[in-house]
């Protein structure tokens, strides 16, 4: 029984340890760009696709499980819209840890003071934001994103930009 | 786990009481017991996969099993959940006939349960019993509606089928694959979904239904 536990254990172990360890190393990451709600405002009135805006945190649990998705929704639609990350209440090193073990490709910013969730009414973290083009804010989702509510917004996203 | 999966969750649990009422015959003692530590298991071993899959480690990171919104992989939950049930049977298969029927209709409940979710809705349609999500104009099929009737004439059809050693179980896991599978095209992802698995539970659950017989001719030839 100890034996089994043990291979299990280790198994567990080497499968969680995999992706962590990925060529994208912290310390090779430029620091994130820091944003106020005001300048943030401005970036997506220039952006003439819709817009997707993900707020999260390094120490943010619900973080770390919708990363992925979030990976696999830029990676299948990052053409035709535009994936933005906002790292809140954290430092940079730690965020930049975590866009490098998640391996988070689209741009992300720095915003200490949550000004950007507070001036769009966003509450807790993760939150997600979807924006029409030019910056028309169309949904919040306050809370952990699943796959079919990624899928489902998305899919808003792209029919309004059609 | 947030409050309105905590409601598709009680739904499914009242619709899985509900099949108990309906289809008492040959149940094993404390049946909804049985049913609810088996869906318990698989969503703990489905989790976990998930997890896994992602690239986070369990044990650096054990708390994160609890966000079960994170992802649950559906053929680790699902074989989770059958080992779980056979385990605490004490690999009896006829038991897994007897619930068969109520643990279907518990499927279907977890499916209605999108009402509570507000996740009900997949791809775009104009059919007239189509709605939006609020605040948007495009109509969408209610495809975990599509899902949860399904399931209730899958769980209604096993039900109806004779004692045979693993015939209503085998049969069952084939419906709940191939309702998935005909709904899966409805639903909206990012990956195309678990088709594979679906897929895999149609020809196990027929597979199942075929060996059924010939494992309790075997079982009755050992025991004399």
């Amino acid at each position: 029984m100890l034996k089994r536990s043990v291979v299990l254990v280790l198994i567990l172990a080497a499968c969680g340890g995999a992706a962590a360890s990925g060529p994208d190393a912290p310390g090779d990451r430029p620091d994130l760009p820091v944003t106020t709600a005001a300048e943030f405002e401005a970036l997506l009135a220039d952006i003439d696709t819709p817009a997707v805006v993900n707020v999260w945190a390094s120490w943010c649990l619900p973080c770390r499980s919708e990363a992925p998705l979030l990976n696999a929704a830029f990676e299948q639609y990052g053409d035709q819209i535009e994936f933005i990350g906002v790292n809140v209440t954290d430092n940079q090193t730690d965020a930049k840890a975590f866009l490098a073990e998640f391996g988070l490709e689209f741009d992300h910013y720095f915003d200490q003071n949550r000004q950007v969730p507070n001036f769009y009414g966003g509450i807790g973290i993760p939150i997600t934001f979807f924006f029409a083009p030019n910056g028309e804010l169309i949904k919040t989702h306050n809370g952990i994103l699943d796959e079919r509510t990624l899928a489902l917004n998305v899919d808003e996203l792209l029919k309004l930009g059609s | 786990m947030e409050f309105t999966l905590l409601w598709a969750a009680f739904t499914a649990v009242g619709f899985s009481w509900l099949g108990i009422r309906l289809w008492s015959d040959r149940l094993p003692d404390h049946p909804l017991d049985r049913i609810i530590g088996a869906a318990v298991g698989g969503l703990f071993v489905g989790r976990l996969v998930a997890m896994m899959l992602q690239g986070i480690n369990p044990l650096t990171n054990p708390l994160d099993i609890l966000i079960v919104r994170g992802g649950v992989h559906t053929g680790a939950a699902a074989i989770g959940a059958i080992v779980a049930y056979l385990w605490a049977a004490k690999w009896n298969l006829a038991h897994l006939d007897a619930t068969a029927p109520a643990v279907v209709l518990g499927l279907a409940g977890w499916h209605g349960g999108c009402l509570w979710r507000g996740a009900c809705l997949g791809t775009a349609s104009n059919l007239p019993w189509t709605w939006a999500e609020p605040g948007s104009a495009v109509t969408r099929h209610p495809v975990e509606l599509y899902a949860a009737l399904g399931l209730m004439a899958a769980a209604w059809l096993v039900s109806r089928l004779p004692w045979r050693l693993l015939t209503r179980a085998g049969t069952a896991l084939a419906l709940v694959g191939l309702v998935r599978l005909l709904t899966e095209p409805m639903r909206p992802s990012l990956t195309g979904g678990p088709v594979g698995w679906y897929l895999a539970a149609v020809v196990v659950g027929g597979l199942v239904v075929w060996l059924g017989p010939k494992l309790d001719k075997r079982l009755a030839t050992q025991s004399t």
